[in-house]
Formats: C-alpha cells, structure tokens, sequence
C-alpha cells in the first residue's frame, strides 16, 4: 500500500502511522464507542450530528481498523492486544462478573443498598431529584424522561456507584424501550429524536 | 474588534467554557502560580463580570481597585495592576459591583483589550466566567490561547459545545466584516434550511466551496483558531480520556483542532478550598494536584496534547 493511503487510515483512527499495535486496537474500540453513540460527548449534539454521519464515520473506522491490521498481519498475529480502553471502563465496577447482571431497577436498588448510599445522599450528589431516582429504581416507566435524558442520568448513577456505566444504561434502556413499545404505537417515520412525547 | 498588533511580546490566555462552576477559577489560579513559580512574569486579570471571585483566591477580601474604576472612572488597566503574595504574580481584580456585562459599551471593549494587550507580563491570564456573551466571546477570541476549563457532565458538555460554536461563528463573522462581507454570514445562516446547511461547519463549508475567495480568507483566518481543553474534577480513566473524544468530535462536528492540554482529578482537599474560599494557591503543592497543574501549564506553554495510555 503506498505510504500516503496508509497514513490516511491512520488519520482515521487519530494515530501516527508509527503507533504501536497496542494504540491501533485501543484507538479503534475508543473511537467505535464514541460513535456507536454510547458517549456523553455526543449526546448534546442531537440532531446537528446526524446518525448518517455517524454510520459513515463507523464505517471508516472499521474499514481503517482491518486494513491496518492486514498490513501489519505477522505482528499482529503474535501480539496479545492490552485493551487499556476496557480496562478503565471496568476499573469501578464490582468484583461480580459485570457481564452477567441484567441492570434493572431493582438490581441497582440493590447495588445502591449493598453500597450504603441512601437515596437522599445520591440525590444530593447527582443533583438529580428524588423522585426521579426512586422511580427509576422502581421502574415506574411512565414517569420517566426520555431515553437520551434517560441515558446521561443512568450513567451518572452508574458512575457513582462504580456500575459499569455503558452496560447499565443499555440494560436499563432495552428495559424501558421494551416497555414503550408495549404501551405506545410506533412513532412517525422521520420524526424528532429529541421530540417529548 | 480591537486590532490583533500587540505592543509587548506579553501572551493573553483566555479561560472560559461556558458553564459556571466548572473550575475556570482554580485553573486560573494554578496555572497562574505554576507560570509565576516558574519565572514568568504573570497577571490574572477576572473578567468574570457578575461573579468576579479570582481576588478571594489570595486572600483580599475587600480590593482597594477593581475593574470598576476601569468602567466608570476611566482608569487605566495599568493603575489597577495589585502584586500578591506570590512573587512575579499580580492581580486585575473584576468589577466586584456586579455591572451587567451588556452594558459595557463598544468603545469601552476596546479600550480594555488595548489595554490588556499593553500589560506588562510575559503571560496575561483573563479569567472569563461563565456564559457566552458577545463581550466574553470577544475577549475569548483576542487571546493568543484561547482555554476551556471542562467537567466530565452532560451539560458542562453542552455548554461548552454552544461557547465554542458561538465563538466561532462570532469569529467567522467578524472576519469576513472585516473583509467587507458585512451580512453575508448571519444572512445564509437565517436561510439555512433553504441552503440545507445543519450546522455552523456545514455553513462554512458551504462559504468556502461557493467564493473561493473567502474560502482563502477563511483558510488564513480560521488556521489560529484553536482551543485548549482543561478537563477538570474528573474521577477515573473513563473521564481522562473524554478529552480525547472531544478532541475527536469537535475536529468532525465544527472542523477545529482542540488541543487536550491536561486534566486535574476531582479532590477533596481542593473543592474545600474553593469553597471555603482559602487562599490555597499559595501552597497548592499540598493539594496534591501540582503535577497535574504542571503537566497541563506546560501542555498550554507548547500548544501540546497530554499523553494519555490508551489514547494516542
């Protein structure tokens, strides 16, 4: 591959073209969850970052990722990855496997007991109102914000309390999501994500 | 807009971002002493107009001059320089009678960034406060470093995506004032649905492809506009590395480099202080963020990134 083309595959990836094998797989899974829309970085740009563009830019990404680790194949092969990205993700989270709990509302009620944080503590800390944490814990889905609101606020609460924060608000989400759909028709093609029912 | 010719050899660094609360304060401050403890001469001066606080910092409660005197008896910047207890570092104390930013008039702005630009020092720290007024965009967009000072929340995130848009557009719009394209910019932007324009990169995408010579302008204008990002009170690796998810966002969603200068981890010792209002600054070191202060100054002095493991 001409050296140029290679060096625009490592733009992708916001790498040197000198990075070592570690960065490539580190960058790559940082950067694929930064546009799989899992980051608060992304969440306040709404709309003005479309999910075309987004779609776009994970192609990219993957595109680069393979390419890159087929030019560099016999290093890679007997390189073990450090994923560091992980590493610090799960750096709070309990010594339980984190993979295998479902985060429902009860269940963080109960990781919230098992930590001795009262519900007026966390409120306090979060800035987030009282009733809303203990309808979020009880589930009581109808009273809750939406689910972009939803996810910034379940990840603080995750971070608080050292859950990982990414697999709570999902587990929670497809919770609620599966909720809405029972109790609510479809929503129009094309409209707003950030529309309050 | 005052005329970017500089009489001193002095570097304006600018702290703002949009949210209150966030630190702009502290990282002032620190930074401040850092430079100072460093050899450099340093004033802070609190632009922070509404909630000028920097002075509580070196322990004067009640300062004899202040931006005041600037705004309505026409005093020089110069007067109004007080030495504190640290060597090499004086102090601007803010207009501690809470003037409303708005009324500031043209003529005024002026005269204070001739002023600024005048200071002696080798390095002018302007604390900025919170919010995005033009008169604070203006003052952002003088400084040779233009700084925002972060904390890893939603709506800190927010704020500070809204302060650097707006400090952008105001910027692109000035420009190209001055380049006698008085309306052109805030005239496409209200018909933007009509031109399919979504956002502000888009926009000057669209100036750049559609009169190549404001896209040479632009390229020449809008090269020195970068922004140093600050990450404060963060609590684990998750946070560190939202600067470089930033830095990754801004470049695709406005098309600027932002610079990661560093992070100062969330600390008891420190957020006591601050409220407290203790004149901490002079022993930091105790803190136990000096070295976090000290990378991300030296960071802001080169126009560096931090190096972070995992993140390249």
């Amino acid at each position: 591959m001409p050296k140029d083309d290679l060096k625009k595959l490592y733009d992708v990836l916001e790498l040197p073209p000198d990075a070592p094998l570690r960065d490539v797989h580190n960058s790559h899974l940082r950067l694929k969850k930064l546009y799989s829309g899992e980051s608060i970085v992304l969440e306040p740009l709404g709309e003005e970052f479309t999910d075309k563009k987004k779609k776009k830019i994970l192609e990219q990404i993957e595109e680069a990722y393979a390419k890159i680790l087929a030019s560099r194949a016999p290093e890679a092969s007997r390189t073990e990855p450090l994923f560091s990205a992980e590493a610090a993700e799960e750096k709070l989270s309990e010594p339980e496997d984190p993979a295998a709990v479902v985060y429902s509302g009860p269940r963080l009620r109960k990781a919230r007991d098992a930590k001795n944080v009262s519900l007026n503590e966390l409120s306090k800390e979060l800035k987030l109102r009282l009733e809303l944490l203990n309808n979020l814990e009880a589930e009581r889905f109808e009273t809750l914000p939406e689910a972009i609101y939803l996810r910034a606020q379940l990840r603080t609460y995750a971070a608080f309390l050292g859950l990982p924060p990414v697999k709570v608000a999902d587990d929670y989400l497809r919770r609620y999501n599966a909720w809405k759909e029972k109790t609510s028709p479809p929503p129009p093609e094309g409209a707003s994500r950030r529309h309050r029912s | 807009m005052a005329p970017k010719s500089k009489v001193k050899e002095g570097e304006i660094w600018a702290i703002g971002g949009g949210k209150g609360g966030t630190g702009k304060t502290f990282i002032t401050s620190s930074a401040g002493t850092y430079l100072a403890r460093k050899g450099r001469q340093v004033v802070l001066v609190d632009m922070d107009i509404g909630g000028a606080n920097l002075h509580t910092f070196f322990g004067i409660s009640r300062p004899q001059k202040s931006l005041t005197s600037f705004f309505e008896m026409g005093a020089s910047l110069g007067d109004l320089v007080v030495p504190t207890e640290m060597p090499n570092m004086s102090l601007i104390t803010g207009d501690i009678h809470s003037m409303a930013s708005d009324k500031i008039t043209f003529s005024q702005k002026l005269k204070l960034f001739r002023q600024i630009m005048k200071l002696n020092a080798q390095t002018v720290l302007v604390d900025l406060g919170a919010g995005s007024h033009n008169n604070t965009l203006d003052t952002f967009l003088i400084a040779d470093k233009m700084i925002v000072v972060l904390v890893p929340e939603v709506i800190a995130i927010e704020n500070m995506y809204h302060f650097i848009k707006n400090s952008l557009f105001r910027k692109v719009k000035m420009t190209l004032k001055e380049y006698g394209f008085k309306e052109i910019v805030q005239h496409i932007w209200d018909r933007r649905q009509s031109y399919g324009i979504v956002n502000l990169k888009e926009l000057i995408d669209y100036l750049r492809e559609s009169f190549s010579y404001i896209g040479t302008i632009l390229d020449h204008e809008l090269s020195s506009f970068q922004i140093h990002l600050v990450l404060n009170m963060v609590r684990n690796n998750q946070d560190v590395q939202l600067g470089a998810s930033i830095k990754s966002v801004m470049m695709k969603y406005l098309g600027i480099p932002i610079h990661y200068s560093g992070y100062v981890e969330y600390s008891d010792a420190v957020w006591k202080s601050v409220r407290e209002r203790k004149p901490f600054m002079l022993n930091y070191l105790a803190t136990g963020c000096a070295k976090e202060i000290e990378i991300l100054t030296e960071n802001l002095i080169k126009s560096a990134d931090i190096d972070i493991p995992g993140v390249a």
